[in-house]
Order: structure tokens, then C-alpha cells, then sequence
């Protein structure tokens, strides 16, 4: 027996899994018919091999899948290995809040953004050259050197350094998300009062209790940091040598290539960069059971202080290099935005003017019109159906059609973090052009909201589901029905937390490059395409006025995240809450 | 000027009011989405100026379409056609240079037949300058009206160079004394392929008459030999040793405002002075042409077959035509883009609206005339193309 | 009002075999305390919960639940009318002391809204928690959130009560206290009450019957 409420839960939940699943699926078969030759609008309408004899034979195509495993799997074990660091060295420390902090400014900015950001900083005339210039610790003193490390290389290490940079922060958030759950904090709580009790360090209690319990609980996010670095194209292709790029890189290429022919090869190498992916998850997953064979020689080895030095060593660099960066980002950016002339090696440009901003303000308007209308628009969405399906999970109700098991979910759920974007976005576009030519906002609406459904979902599931369910149970006891218990209990008591989601909804959104071009073929500008298209252009100083744009849009909705709960609130009742870390969690359920 | 010199400006003048009349009744309060490479902020700066007038006299709305690619546009309207999409395009007028035009010719997604009709585009007088119905040495047909015109110049860092190679020779030895300095474009890009253009005119003076005819397997080689040779020995010397190319033109811009390179070159010799008023470029860089000549070329505007707002898209085309508007885009502080309008047929008042121009000292010097490389015919583009990736591989 | 529970028996799907985890068959009459004790894992919350309509996978019931005669086992919780109380006071942070009373209130059919001010105030004074009404929850102590919890608990009129470890959290000095008061209310109001609890103390002070469970 249900209400009428509840049954809409389910309908919102069935919304969910269709939002996520449909565009996913008709995408990789959309991109599947021009693979295997099927392009009537070419003139192909029969099917062939063809696009992949053709790739195939395309010199230097074993270096470019070899440099889309390589980067993706080694940014992302660099990323995971470092975000573990952290948390064994700091879990348990009062530093963990501030060293939060310090990751957080790399954790907004978009992929795009970061790129750029390391261009200022990083390249030969960036802000590191300049100082070992003026320190004397060139030879080559007064110009800059023709023999830099960065960008560009031909082993990925700039790609692997830009991807690895981006994407720890996101895994310490998710990790950390998983180690507030009540029933994971209580037993971490424990094994660290009864290993300590033994003598054990923080660390080692970590590595040796904590991360068997925690790993299970991140690693489909970790999949789909590691399926989304293989496939990543703003990255390398603003920072990886183009001789020859990575797959996914070649795939963008390809598919804007002027002789159209080249889309049979594209959509095949899209297929391709899928195996790519399958691929590197396979090697994760080989891995995973290489090391779970070994688990006992991490369990049953002592403590080693050379090894807990290392680690603290590692984790204390992280820190300092995130601090460094974020300080560096923020003077090269800002300043370059500002800039006048600026002659190398000087640390300081010439003058200061307002020039690139008056020129970026008279063009900027409508971008941000666009980027914040459908920001909000997306993100409202998103997170009003995830609200509802997260609510649909407990009403009690046995169906073998509707989606309730939980596995199933969770993989429809990262699907569009799974299956990369260079795959099926195009096959998308083969659709939406096939049955919706005249939609704009329509498209691009849908392949938003299928990259930040999962993220508001991520954000808000742990805060939803850890809410004690007695204030429930106290309520239903009341007579209150689903509906009043969701209205007065649930939402104000996850006030917090739901803002918190829709600010990341925002921040994801806001981010968006590949799909926000395709859908519209560029008819909605938003800052993030004018910003790679900016980057592609040739001034640095309007390009630095845009990396601060997109810095400070997902910025300020975070901030309202932070000041409206204080603002409708009285002050005196809400005294004790924390942005994404509810009062209430200290219950156990 | 002859009095019915001035007499035939007064009437094409009175028929071009009266054409612009019946448009702007035509076409009101209309959207037209132009497609246009939107990496340059002075570009981008003048169609909001455009924009602007648009509304102003016409009602119309250009909403100019920023692409970081000419192509992607050209792959939407594919996209359409494929799609059954045969009247209600969303590209209504598009910037296209040779290669995109020979793409979008082939697979018939321009408009045919519409350029004669255009008032302003008798001011370009076709009949003397072939130039202007000849796209990389393909008949434009009516397809695309031509809108401005640019040669290739170089621009160095006076302060880390002082003396530039004033020749292709003289450029390979300086990229051997300074390795690291100099590079160009992958010939995915126009200006890589008009770079290997360049060097091909300019290294086979003696068979030059064979690169204005469709191009033959024998021709290619014998003219390619001495092109290979040059090249070969350039790129070790280049930035990043030759392996990684910029994709973009504006790239190179950027590697010589942040001082990696010393010397460059660009299709828009106005650019240059304006990037150095803007800060994009040090003060110290001045701007030149070889002493051996200037390669030049014209581009163009193309209205996709399928454009929803045809009418207005006319409209548009005839208006960026118009002395007003061609005059303010030659403005070094606007843009510098050279006007395709002969002066000839122009009215007093109307050249005078052309010679505004202030000097700068990393302008092009206007007193030193350039001997002006016109394009080999389009078939060599490719044939230049697919011999260098087959020599030196892809750039993607 | 009684409270019956006609041979309720709590399984785990998960664990082998096909013994329940616990097996009641009590009836409780108005104004009785029934106390159910037993070590951790014997089942009692699962109990509660099957009582209140919220047991959820892996367990399963077998059995009847009755309230005075009306069999309410396909009942949602909301419409059992079964208050609990739990260790934890468990007042809703976003309403202040008054708030929370009148939420449980407006479910009250008998008391009119104009009513309602004067009604809660006269509860707070009757335990002694005057002029209290407009406080913010947190400002409370320990044993005043907890009087306001029952205060909530009876203001809904329930039809019977569960009590869930509800002194365990107390402190010494209030716990007497606080079992004297509570047992009080619920005999005055001859509300039929099952009380799981792990101290012996809480289940002679209820002066009911004590059902004893084996450990698992």
C-alpha cells in the first residue's frame, strides 16, 4: 500500500534510470552505424570494415591507444595513490578540514581550466621558468629555454601530470564522503582505539584496517576516474603533444576533419577509444586481484618507520605542491589577466590595465547568460529527481520491472562517467539531428543533465541515506504521512546538504565542453567552449580573463551554498552546521 | 574621376538603397547565426560592431557563432543534410576559406547562384580582378562572395632579433643559428599550407608556371624536390624539434608573446600592430615582408543551402560588402582586414572613410611595395598536404 | 486499548536454517509496561520495528499484530498510530521546544488550533519546562529534551508506545527520575507499552511483565 507521493517517487525513479541510460545507449549506437560504414548522408549504406582498415593503417595509431592507456591508468593511480596518502596521513589529524581546503580550488576548476592554468605556470615563460630564471639557475639566462620539460612531451607526462592534479581532489572528496557514513566512521572510530591501543600509528591503522573497508565503497567512482582519464580530451589536447595525440584527441580531430570521408575512421576510432577504456578497467580490475592475493604481507608486516616516512614525506609534498600550485594559479592567472607587457624573466608584468577585461566583458554576456540559466536549470532538475528517487528507495515495495536493485543502479548511475564522452556524444548528435533538428536547449539540456545527475546523486546520497531514520520513525509515529515526513523533516533537516549538491550541479555543468558543443554545434556559447576557444586563439591575457571566470562561477555557488542556510535560519538553532556535513550525522541509525 | 564615373557610383548607390529597402522589409526582427572562426578578439570585436549596425538599421540579429574550427560548421550542415534537413538550417551565413569552400562545394551545401544578385558586390568589380570569384584557383560560381583579402607577412622580436632573414634561405639559416625559435603551423591549418606554399613558390622560380596549372604527378616532383630538401633541414632546427606543430594559426601569435619564438608570420599583417596595442604581443616586435614576395589570397562568405534565414543572411553579406562596413574593417585599431572593394567605384566621401589609418611602428611599412605571390591552383593544396604527412607524418 | 502480538517471529533471510531470530506471543493491556530483554542481536529492534511497520530486508515476519482488535500488519507505519521513544531525545533541530510539540499536534483531531498554544504551554509547566516554548532544541539538557520527546510522543495521542533503551543515555542523578515520570504518563494516559531494554533496573521500575530472550 502506497501513497500517491510515494508512487511518484517511483515514476521519478524510473525518470532517473531512463535520463541516464537512453542518451548513453543510443549515442554508442549512434556512433556503431558510421564505425561499420553506415552513412547514407555520405552515400554509405552498406556495412563495411572499411573505417577501421583505415584507422588501422594510420601511422603512429599503436602509439596513440598506447598513450591513452598510459596516461589515463598512471593519472589515475598517482591520483588514487596520492588521495590514499592523505587520508592515512591526516585522517584521523585536526589538519584534515584546512588540508580539504587547500585541494579545493583545483577541485572546481574545470578540466579546461586547469590545462590553462598549468600553461601559465608551467610553460616555458611561465611563472616556474621566470623564477629559476631570476634564481640564476639556468645557463641559458634571459631567454626562455627551447628545452623545457613541459607541455607538449612525447611520453604523456604532461598529460599524466594535468589529469593526476584534477582528479585527486575529486577522490579525496568521495573518499571522505564514504568515511562520514555513520556505520563506516563508528568501525573506523573503533579499529583506531583498539589498533592504537597496540601501538600501531594512524597510517598504518589506515592502510591496514581503514582501506579494506573504504576501497570497496570508492572504487566504481575510481573506475569512472579512470575511464573518464583515458578518454579526457580538453586535457591533452591543450597540454599532449600532437605528434600523435592521444586516440581521443584523434577522434575530435577526425570527426571536425574538412574531408567528411574522415567520419567513417572517427566513428571507428570512437569505437575503439571505447576498447580503450574496457581495457584499462580490465587492467585495473587485474590489479585489484594482484594485490588482494598479496593483502597478507601488507597485513601481516609490522611497523616499518621507514615506510610510515616515506608516506608522511609523500602526503606532506602533496600538500605542499596543492598549496604551491593553487598560490602559483591564482598570482600567474590573475595577473596575466591584468597584465601589460610582461618580458621575460620579469616576476612582474610591465603595468597593469583593464583593457582584456572590458574586452571580455562586452563579449561575455550572453556566454554567461547561457552558462547560468542552464546551470541553474540543469542542476534544479537534477537534483529535484534525485531528491525523489533517493526518497522512492524506501518505500517497501517488491516489482521485478521497477529499477530497486541496488547494482543494477549504481551502474546505470556512472554509465555517462563510464562510457567516454568522444563515444557516444557524436553518435547523440547523429540522433538528435536524425529526429529533433530544430531543438537547441532541448539537446543540450539532456546531455547536461546526464553528466551532473550522477554528481548531484553522489553529493546527496550519503547525506539522504545516512539521515537517522528514528526522526522518521518518530514522525510516521506522529501519523504524519510520507509526504509530511519529506516535507517538514527530511528537507529542512537536509537543507545543507541538498545546496551543497545543487552548487556541484552548478560546478558540473558549468565544466562542460565536448557535450555543450556538440549538442548545439556552438550555437550556445558558455564560458567553458569560450574559454577552449579562447585557448586555441591568441591572446594570452583575454584566455587568463576567462580561467578566473570559470574559477569564480562554481565558486560563488558553492559560497551560496555556504551563507543561505545562515541567512533563513536563525543563527542560534543552526549554530553548529558545517557546509556537506550535517549536524545530524552523529546518531547512529 | 570622370563625371559618368561618378554618375554609374549615384545609380548603383540609388540601387543598392533601394535592394536594401526591400530587404530590410523582407526581413525583420530575424536571427541570422554566422558562423565564424571566433579566436581573435578583433574579429570577434568587429562583428559586434556589425552586429550592432544590423540591428540598428536593418532589425536583423547576427549572432556570431565563435568556432574554434571552420569545419565544425561545415560538419553541421552535413549533419543537416543527412538528416533530411533540406530548409530549416541552423547556419545561416558562413566564413569559409579555400578548402572548406572546395569541401562544401563537392558535397553541394552552399547556395548556388546568389552572389550577383548582391548590390554591393559590383563595388568588388569580379570582371577586372578575377581574384574575386577564384578561391585557391576554384571558381567560386556564385557560391560565396568575397569579403576580404590578406598576404602573408613575417613579424619578428626586434630585441632578441634585430636582423630577420630577409629570404627562405636566410630563414633556414637563422633557424639553425637560434634552434627552437621559429616554427609553423601543421598544413592541417591554412597557414601551414600557405607556409609550404611560400616556400615552394619561392624556391622554384624557374618553374613557377607549372604551379598555376592543375597539379600532375610530374609537375609535383619537380618542383617538391628542392621543397623536401628545405624542409628537411628546417625542422630539427624548429621549436620542439619539428615533432609537436602548433594546430592553429593564433598559436603561433601566442609562442611569440610569450617570447618562445623570435620570428613568425600571419595572413593579417594588421594584426600584428593591433595585437601589440592590446599587450598580445612585446612592443619590441616589428612586422615585414620577404624581399622575394608575399603570398596573397582573398576570403570569402558562403550561405549554407539549407540556411532558415536565407533572405536575412543576404541582407548581411550585402551590409559587410558596404564601403561603411569594409572601411571600418580595414581600421588597424578595428581589425586590418584589407577591403576587396575597388577603390575606383568608390565616391570621394567613401575613400575617405579608407584612409584613416595612423601609423605604428610594428605596422607593415606602407612605403615599401611587396611583389604579391598570387595562390597556386587548388589542386596542389591537397597534393602539398598528403605528400607532407606521408613525409613527415600527422598532426592531429 | 491493548497491544497483541499473536506468535510474531522475526527472521533473517541471510542467515541458514529456518529458526526465527526471536518468537513473541504477548498481549499488553492498557496502562501495562511489557519489558523485553536480551543481549545485542537478539532481535529487539528488529521487534520494534516490525511493530511500528518498518522492518526492512534482510528480515522477515511471520504472525500477527493487533490493536485492540484491529489487525494492522498491512498498515504503513504512519497509519498504526504507534509513538516511540528512543535513547536519544531525537527533537528536530529545525523547530524550537514549542514547534516540535505542535507538529505532533496538528495530528491530534481533538484539539482545536486555537487551542494549541495554551495546551503545549500548560504541558511544559506541567513538567516544569515553563516559558520554554520558543527555546532552540539544542539549549535544552539532556533530561529536558528528553521530557520534551514524550511530551511530543503523547501530544499525537498514539494508541501505544514503544520505548526503545529510552534511560539508557541519561545520567544517573535523572534516570530514577525520569522512569518514575515516564511510567506515570503512560498509566495515566492507560496507554498499552512494550519497552526493550538491556538494564534490569528500567524493567522492575515498569512493574509489567519481562519477557526474557535467549541469546542467539
Amino acid at each position: 500500500m502506497i501513497t500517491g507521493f510515494q508512487r511518484f517517487t517511483l515514476i521519478a525513479r524510473i525518470a532517473f534510470v531512463a535520463v541516464l541510460s537512453i542518451p548513453v545507449l543510443a549515442g554508442v549506437v549512434g556512433v556503431l552505424f558510421p564505425a561499420f560504414g553506415y552513412f547514407p548522408a555520405l552515400g554509405s549504406d552498406s556495412f563495411n570494415a572499411t573505417g577501421f582498415a583505415q584507422l588501422f593503417a594510420v601511422d603512429g595509431i599503436g602509439v596513440m591507444i598506447g598513450l591513452s592507456l598510459l596516461t589515463g591508468v598512471s593519472a589515475t593511480l598517482l591520483a588514487t595513490l596520492g588521495a590514499l596518502s592523505l587520508l592515512a596521513v591526516f585522517y584521523q589529524s585536526r589538519y584534515l578540514q584546512k588540508i580539504q581546503r587547500l585541494f579545493s580550488p583545483l577541485l572546481v576548476l574545470p578540466h579546461a581550466g586547469v590545462a590553462i592554468a598549468l600553461l601559465f605556470i608551467l610553460s616555458p615563460s611561465g611563472l616556474v621558468a621566470r623564477m629559476v630564471d631570476v634564481l640564476g639557475l639556468t645557463h641559458s639566462s634571459g631567454v626562455t629555454n627551447i628545452y623545457w620539460f613541459f607541455p607538449y612531451d612525447n611520453y604523456g607526462i604532461a598529460i599524466t601530470l594535468g589529469l593526476a592534479l584534477k582528479e585527486l581532489p575529486f577522490i579525496l572528496l568521495i573518499a571522505l564522503g564514504v568515511l562520514s557514513q555513520p556505520q563506516i566512521a563508528r568501525k573506523v572510530h573503533g579499529y583506531y582505539q583498539s589498533a592504537s591501543a597496540l601501538g600501531y600509528s594512524p597510517s598504518t591503522i589506515f592502510c591496514k584496517t581503514v582501506l579494506p573497508l573504504l576501497y570497496p565503497q570508492i572504487r566504481l567512482p575510481l573506475l569512472a576516474v579512470l575511464a573518464f582519464a583515458t578518454a579526457n580530451v580538453e586535457i591533452p589536447l591543450l597540454l599532449g603533444s600532437n605528434y600523435p595525440p592521444t586516440l581521443s584527441v584523434a577522434v575530435v580531430q577526425w570527426f571536425n576533419h574538412v574531408d567528411l570521408s574522415m567520419r567513417f575512421m572517427g566513428s571507428a576510432a570512437a569505437v575503439v577509444q571505447l576498447l580503450v577504456t574496457v581495457f584499462a578497467l580490465l587492467i585495473w580490475f587485474v590489479s585489484e586481484q594482484g594485490i588482494y592475493r598479496c593483502r597478507h604481507l601488507i597485513y601481516l608486516s609490522g611497523e616499518s618507520y621507514i615506510r610510515r616516512g616515506i608516506l608522511k614525506t609523500f602526503a606532506y609534498s602533496l600538500c605542499g605542491l596543492y598549496g604551491a600550485m593553487s598560490l602559483a594559479v591564482v598570482y600567474a592567472v590573475l595577473l596575466w589577466s591584468f597584465a601589460t607587457y610582461w618580458t621575460f624573466p620579469n616576476l612582474l608584468p610591465d603595468g597593469i590595465t583593464t583593457l582584456h577585461w572590458q574586452t571580455a566583458w562586452r563579449g561575455v554576456a550572453p556566454a554567461l547568460g547561457n552558462t547560468l540559466l542552464l546551470g541553474i536549470i540543469v542542476s534544479a532538475v537534477a537534483l529535484i529527481m534525485t531528491v525523489m528517487t533517493l526518497e522512492s528507495e524506501t518505500v517497501q515495495i517488491e516489482s521485478r520491472w521497477l529499477p530497486m536493485n541496488n547494482r543494477f543502479f549504481v551502474v546505470v548511475l556512472f554509465l555517462p562517467l563510464l562510457v567516454p564522452g568522444v563515444a557516444f556524444l557524436y553518435g547523440l548528435v547523429w540522433f538528435q539531428q536524425r529526429f529533433f533538428p530544430q531543438g537547441e536547449w532541448g539537446p543540450l539540456f539532456v546531455t547536461h543533465l546526464v553528466y551532473v545527475l550522477p554528481y548531484v546523486f553522489i553529493s546527496l546520497a550519503v547525506a539522504y541515506r545516512k539521515l537517522d531514520a528514528r526522526y522518521i520513525q518518530v514522525a510516521y509515529g506522529m501519523g504524519k504521512t510520507p509526504w509530511q515526513v519529506f516535507r517538514a523533516i527530511k528537507l529542512p533537516m537536509l537543507f545543507n546538504p541538498l545546496l551543497v549538491a545543487f552548487a556541484l550541479g552548478l560546478a558540473i555543468s558549468f565544466s562542460q565542453y565536448l557535450p555543450t558543443l556538440l549538442s548545439t554545434g556552438g550555437r550556445i556559447p558558455t564560458i567553458t567552449t569560450e574559454a577552449v576557444a579562447l585557448a586555441s586563439g591568441s591572446s594570452y591575457r583575454l584566455t587568463a580573463v576567462y580561467v578566473v571566470l570559470q574559477a569564480i562561477l562554481p565558486w560563488l555557488g558553492f559560497l551560496l551554498a555556504w551563507w543561505l542556510p545562515k541567512r533563513f535560519f536563525n543563527p542560534s538553532t543552526q549554530a553548529n552546521s558545517v557546509i556537506g556535513n550535517p549536524v545530524y550525522d552523529t546518531k547512529a541509525g | 574621376m570622370t563625371l559618368s564615373n561618378s554618375a554609374q557610383a549615384i545609380l548603383k548607390y540609388i540601387l543598392v538603397s533601394l535592394h536594401l529597402l526591400m530587404f530590410s522589409v523582407i526581413a525583420q526582427a530575424e536571427v541570422v547565426q554566422f558562423h565564424a572562426w571566433g579566436g581573435s578578439a578583433q574579429v570577434n570585436g568587429y562583428l559586434q560592431w556589425v552586429s550592432e549596425q544590423l540591428q540598428k538599421e536593418y532589425g536583423i540579429t547576427l549572432h556570431h557563432v565563435k568556432l574554434a574550427d571552420t569545419s565544425d560548421a561545415v560538419s553541421r550542415v552535413l549533419a543537416e543534410k543527412a538528416a533530411g534537413n533540406h530548409t530549416n538550417g541552423s547556419v545561416d551565413l558562413i566564413w569559409v576559406n579555400g578548402e572548406n569552400f572546395a569541401a562544401m562545394k563537392q558535397h553541394q551545401l552552399l547556395l548556388p547562384n546568389w552572389v550577383s544578385s548582391i548590390p554591393n558586390f559590383t563595388l568588388t568589380n569580379a570582371q577586372k580582378n578575377p581574384a574575386m570569384v577564384t578561391d585557391f584557383g576554384i571558381a567560386t560560381e556564385g557560391q560565396e562572395a568575397p569579403w576580404g583579402k590578406a598576404s602573408l607577412v613575417f613579424y619578428h622580436n626586434s630585441r632578441l632579433l634585430p636582423t630577420p632573414p630577409r629570404n627562405v634561405h636566410q630563414l633556414l639559416r637563422f633557424s639553425r643559428e637560434n634552434p627552437g625559435r621559429f616554427t609553423y603551423p601543421a598544413p592541417t591549418d591554412y597557414l601551414g599550407v600557405s607556409f609550404l606554399k611560400y616556400v615552394l613558390v619561392a624556391l622554384n622560380k624557374q618553374h613557377r608556371a607549372l604551379l598555376y596549372k592543375p597539379v600532375t604527378e610530374r609537375a609535383f616532383k619537380t618542383v617538391s624536390a628542392a621543397l623536401w630538401r628545405y624542409l628537411d633541414a628546417l625542422h630539427p632546427t624548429m621549436w620542439q624539434q619539428g615533432t609537436h606543430m602548433v594546430r592553429q594559426a593564433s598559436a603561433l601569435q601566442r609562442l611569440m608573446d610569450s617570447e618562445v619564438l623570435w620570428l613568425s608570420f600571419s595572413f593579417t599583417a594588421a594584426e600584428i600592430p593591433s595585437a601589440v596595442s592590446r599587450f598580445d604581443l612585446p612592443r619590441s616586435t616589428r612586422t615585414y615582408a620577404m624581399d622575394e614576395g608575399s603570398l596573397a589570397n582573398v576570403h570569402f562568405l558562403g550561405i549554407p543551402y539549407n540556411a532558415a534565414h536565407r533572405t536575412s543572411a543576404l541582407t548581411v553579406v550585402n551590409f559587410l560588402l558596404s564601403p561603411k562596413a569594409q572601411a571600418k574593417k580595414q581600421q588597424l585599431a578595428v581589425w586590418g582586414d584589407a577591403t576587396v572593394l575597388d577603390m575606383s567605384l568608390l565616391s570621394e566621401r567613401q575613400k575617405e572613410w579608407f584612409n584613416t589609418q595612423q601609423t605604428h611602428p610594428s605596422a607593415l611599412s606602407t612605403s615599401t611595395a611587396v611583389p604579391l605571390f598570387a595562390e597556386p591552383h587548388a589542386s596542389w593544396t591537397d597534393t602539398l598536404r598528403d605528400a607532407w604527412f606521408k613525409r613527415y607524418g600527422e598532426r592531429l | 486499548m491493548t497491544l497483541k502480538l499473536d506468535n510474531l517471529a522475526i527472521y533473517n533471510k541471510n542467515s541458514a536454517g529456518k529458526r526465527p531470530l526471536l518468537e513473541v506471543n504477548v498481549e499488553i493491556k492498557a496502562g501495562e509496561v511489557v519489558s523485553i530483554m536480551g543481549p545485542s542481536g537478539s532481535g529487539k529492534s528488529s521487534l520494534l520495528n516490525a511493530i511500528a511497520g518498518q522492518l526492512r530486508e534482510p528480515f522477515k515476519q511471520t504472525g500477527c499484530i493487533y490493536l485492540n482488535t484491529a489487525l494492522i500488519d498491512d498498515l504503513p507505519p504512519y497509519k498504526r498510530k504507534i509513538g516511540v521513544l528512543y535513547q536519544d531525545p531525537l527533537l528536530f533541530e529545525h523547530m524550537n521546544v514549542g514547534e516540535n510539540i505542535a507538529f505532533a499536534m496538528v495530528q491530534n483531531k481533538q484539539i482545536a488550533a486555537s487551542q494549541r498554544q495554551t495546551r503545549i504551554a500548560a504541558m511544559l509547566e506541567s513538567v516544569g519546562l515553563a516559558d520554554m516554548a520558543t527555546r532552540p532544541v539544542h539549549s535544552l539538557s539532556g533530561g529536558q529534551q528528553a521530557r520534551v520527546a514524550l511530551l511530543r510522543t503523547l501530544a499525537a495521542s498514539p494508541s501505544a508506545v514503544l520505548l526503545d533503551e529510552p534511560f539508557s543515555k541519561l545520567d544517573i542523578n535523572t534516570r530514577g527520575q525520569m522512569r518514575k515520570w515516564v511510567f506515570e504518563q503512560l498509566l495515566k494516559r492507560q496507554l498499552p507499552t512494550l519497552m526493550v531494554t538491556h538494564d534490569k533496573q528500567d524493567a522492575i521500575a515498569a512493574g509489567g511483565r519481562i519477557i526474557e530472550l535467549p541469546p542467539c
